[in-house]
């Protein structure tokens, strides 16, 4: 009967349904950690091992551990082993390039990526993401702030770097075109390929800003005070999410409840505070498949 | 951090000026990281990221995915090489499109489409069986065209002459073609193992953690770039160093230039392994004169005093020799073309057991494509060879003569020792080696009983002395004393000699006719393409004349030399004699 009333009609009440769940607040009242009821929480992935991808190389989020290098610390590693020791699930941290964490999520090699990973709906057409966080842009320049940049405008005719393929550099190939329009001289724009080598740009005078995700930019200039500083902060509306695979619901409803649960019980607070994340990006847990 | 700040200032150095600066740079910045006791200093802390067990554990990573898909790359590179060098369209053209798309589309998408594409056709790949995969299929492009560079560059007379022994071809390869190959190989796959040792770090992106990954974890954590990759960096060199040291020894050991004598001495006594069963066996120990079994010969041809061996090697179930009544290798009505291009037209010629037939004729006439014929290193067209009343690898169907499937048995079967103008030594063994090859590799004799046999027919020839020496070592008379030694070696019942003094400086064609003319004082067969005239008088039984692939004249050396009734032989002896007179 419903499926005669053709996929239009189901498509749209599929969407109302997201749109509902996106604005209700999340039903968090009976989320709880019960590890010992895994079997009945979440039947389908009970006594799995989950595979996290991470790349081990973006503080604050997931880096090694200096004192012992097996080790991923990092506000993402952290959540994650919060999450599932709440749901009663174990895991696996598998670290590779960041650029091929989501494809092998969605090529079910691995379970999840949770890395800083942005929530758009393109990306949502073969994962399915549950929200944790809200994305901010910080810009990184020397010790000093030679080039007095303040502000997105300040960059008009400087030296810019921004990581290849990412927000960030789409958004200053954009404000160049706006610089010229106003009649200001262009932005000469340089892409790095691993944020390690975007702040050697700034530290060898090879470029006058680099802006990428705001904690980072926090903890390079927490870590090394005497050569850089903030320029400045812009936060966005981005949503960052932790993409695991297409349909898995019961994976998608541990997330949801592991997160709330670390919300309600302080202890995400605690993680924010102990990398040095500012508590107030975190944001409202939801699910969202598209 | 003070490393980052202090590079600043030497940014605009030149980078020579920079890698020199790095001991001054680091030597002023302050470890930020080690909490616990003293600070470590820079070069300590340096010498610790060396030794740090996280970054090993990558080098070791990326040394067993090298070593993995080396091992399949090499193997399925071999495959690819041969498959290119096959006269069938199909294959060549398949190894071909192999290459051409491994080679041309990039290894990273190549890893990530093994990875990640393949899983929804169900097959589902772990990390580090994707990565050996990966690379061994890609290196198997690249090794293919080294591979075949090697082959090519090997004489194509080094396999026409072990053809002629009945050496099939996968034999002929391992003993004869990779062994000399391997000098034109082997920088080049060493070039490819240390790209691939270096070249795994692409494999982070399907979570192969190796040594450049690990130390961008590192330097992402604590932006001591300069310390955590120079340390890196050592760690390749000590890996890429081995493999470079690999291949030094490799090239001596496969430099045929080298006397192995002298090598054997200098500790490199070890590397008398064999590479994948292929290498050229262990270098004999010396042969000591005093063991060989028959007399001492002098470096003279003429010294050597029995002829016993000759009896012996020559098939003892056969007639006595001088029986000449017997038919032993008859041709009829022979045909064979190259392309549009006829170069026998009909032969009708009969070979009698223990006769000495030369065949004389101006270059084109065919002589040497009839020789080639008698042991079926060349196919005919029409007509029929039959030696002792059998074919050599032909099936006669339907009145046609079809070359049957195993011609190496057939020409082992066949036994005819071949002597050929240019002396096709193998080039890599020494004299007694290249005589023991056909007894050994192709008669399965036993390698003590061959080398005694070797050694007699050596001394017979008057070369015991240059049993080791590689062919390079040795005269042009020596080197073809030695071809017919190793022809001699597997009791041929039939030897065919093509213009065996035509590469000789004149000093040297008369120690070469000496041996020729003591086999047939023996009694041995023998057909002998040649422009000797005196050898021809005085040693052959019929002297057949040749001219644009037909017999023109045969007869007695009397009748034909001395009064030639054709004139195009007429005219033939009077340029040779033309030739030869001034010497």
């Amino acid at each position: 009967m419903f499926r005669s009333k053709g996929s239009l009609l189901a498509l749209s009440s599929l969407g109302l349904a997201a749109a509902l769940l996106v604005n209700a607040t999340p039903a968090s009242a009976e989320a709880k950690c019960e590890p010992d009821k895994v079997a009945t929480k979440y039947p389908s992935i009970a006594g799995k091992t989950l595979k996290i991808g991470q790349d081990g190389e973006s503080p604050p989020y997931s880096y090694r551990d200096p004192k012992d290098f097996k080790n991923l610390l990092g506000l993402d590693a952290d959540l994650a082993r919060e999450t599932f020791a709440c749901a009663g699930i174990k895991i696996e941290f598998v670290t590779g390039g960041w650029s091929g964490l989501l494809p092998a999520v969605i090529a079910g090699q691995t379970d999840m990526m949770w890395d800083t990973l942005y929530y758009t709906p393109k990306r949502a057409e073969q994962a399915d993401f549950v929200t944790y966080l809200t994305a901010a842009t910080g810009a990184l320049v020397a010790k000093g702030n030679p080039k007095a940049i303040k502000a997105m405008e300040d960059v008009c005719g400087k030296r810019a770097t921004a990581g290849l393929g990412t927000v960030e550099e789409a958004s200053f190939r954009e404000l160049s075109k706006k610089c010229e329009t106003d009649g200001k001289k262009e932005i000469s724009l340089v892409t790095y390929p691993d944020m390690p080598g975007g702040t050697r740009l700034i530290a060898n005078d090879r470029a006058d800003v680099m802006t990428t995700d705001l904690n980072m930019v926090n903890s390079f200039v927490k870590d090394n005070p005497s050569t850089f500083e903030r320029g400045f902060m812009i936060v966005s509306d981005y949503k960052i999410a932790v993409g695991y695979t297409k349909g898995n619901k019961d994976l998608g409803q541990a997330l949801l409840d592991g997160l709330t649960v670390l919300k309600e019980s302080g202890k995400m607070k605690e993680i924010f505070e102990k990398y040095n994340v500012d508590y107030s990006l975190a944001r409202a847990n939801e699910i969202l498949t598209k | 951090m003070k490393t980052i700040s202090a590079l600043s200032h030497e940014s605009r150095a030149a980078l020579p000026h920079a890698i020199l600066a790095f001991l001054v740079v680091t030597s002023s910045a302050t470890p930020a990281l080690a909490a616990d006791g003293p600070p470590l200093k820079p070069w300590q802390e340096f010498l610790s990221y060396i030794v740090e067990p996280f970054l090993l554990e990558g080098a070791l990573l990326a040394l067993q995915i090298s070593a993995l898909a080396m091992i399949g790359g090499i193997t399925l590179g071999l495959g690819l090489a041969l498959m290119r060098l096959s006269n069938n369209a199909v294959i060549r053209g398949s190894a071909w499109f192999y290459i051409w798309f491994v080679r041309g589309t990039p290894q990273l998408l190549q890893l990530v489409f093994l990875y990640d594409a393949l899983p929804p056709l169900g097959i589902k790949l772990d990390t580090f069986t994707t990565a050996v995969l990966g690379f061994a299929l890609n290196e198997a492009a690249f090794s293919a065209e080294i591979i075949r560079g090697g082959i090519v560059s090997v004489n194509r007379n080094q396999s026409i002459a072990a053809a002629s022994f009945g050496m099939g071809s996968f034999l002929t390869l391992r003993r004869i073609i990779l062994p000399q190959a391997m000098r034109a190989i082997l920088p080049g796959m060493s070039n490819d193992v240390i790209g691939m040792i270096k070249g795994t770090s692409i494999a982070s992106v399907i979570f192969v953690n190796e040594l450049t990954f690990r130390s961008q974890q590192i330097v992402g954590q604590n932006f001591k770039f300069f310390t955590v990759f120079a340390a890196a960096g050592v760690i390749y060199l000590i890996m890429t160093s081995a493999i470079s040291a690999c291949q030094a020894l490799l090239e001596r050991r496969f430099n045929i230039e080298i006397d192995r004598e002298a090598g054997r001495g200098s500790g490199f006594t070890f590397l008398n392994i064999s590479l994948f069963g292929f290498g050229p066996k262990p270098a004999a120990p010396p042969v000591s004169v005093a063991r060989t079994p028959v007399p001492a010969a002098k470096d003279n041809v003429e010294a050597a005093a029995s002829l016993d061996w000759i009896r012996n090697i020559t098939n003892p179930t056969s007639p006595e020799p001088g029986n000449e009544s017997v038919p032993f290798v008859v041709f009829r009505n022979v045909h064979k073309a190259y392309a549009s291009r006829e170069v026998l037209r009909g032969i009708d010629l009969t070979v009698n057991k223990g006769e000495v037939v030369v065949i004389m004729g101006p270059s084109g006439s065919g002589k040497s494509t009839l020789l080639r014929l008698v042991n079926h290193l060349e196919s005919l067209d029409w007509g029929e060879i039959t030696v002792e009343g059998k074919y050599v690898g032909y099936q006669r169907r339907n009145n046609m003569m079809r070359p049957t499937r195993d011609l190496a048995k057939a020409r082992a079967d066949a036994q005819i020792g071949m002597v050929f103008q240019h002396f096709n030594l193998f080039e890599h063994l020494s004299a007694i080696e290249n005589v023991m090859e056909a007894p050994v590799q192709v008669y399965g004799e036993q390698p003590e009983t061959a080398r005694t046999l070797a050694l007699n027919l050596l001394a017979s020839v008057g070369l015991s002395q240059h049993a080791n020496k590689l062919p390079h070592r040795l005269s042009g008379g020596q080197q073809q004393r030695v071809a017919i030694a190793r022809a001699l070696a597997i009791s041929p019942r039939l030897m065919l000699f093509d213009e065996p003094t035509s590469a000789l400086d004149p000093e040297l064609v008369g120690e070469v006719l000496g041996v020729m003319r003591r086999l047939a004082e023996a009694g041995m067969t023998m057909i002998v393409v040649t422009h000797e005239v005196r050898f021809a008088q005085e040693v052959a039984d019929r002297v057949v004349f040749m001219d644009e692939g037909l017999v023109i004249e045969q007869g007695t050396p009397v009748e034909v030399l001395g009064a030639p009734k054709h004139e195009r032989t007429q005219r033939f002896l009077r340029m040779v004699e033309r030739e030869v007179d001034p010497a």
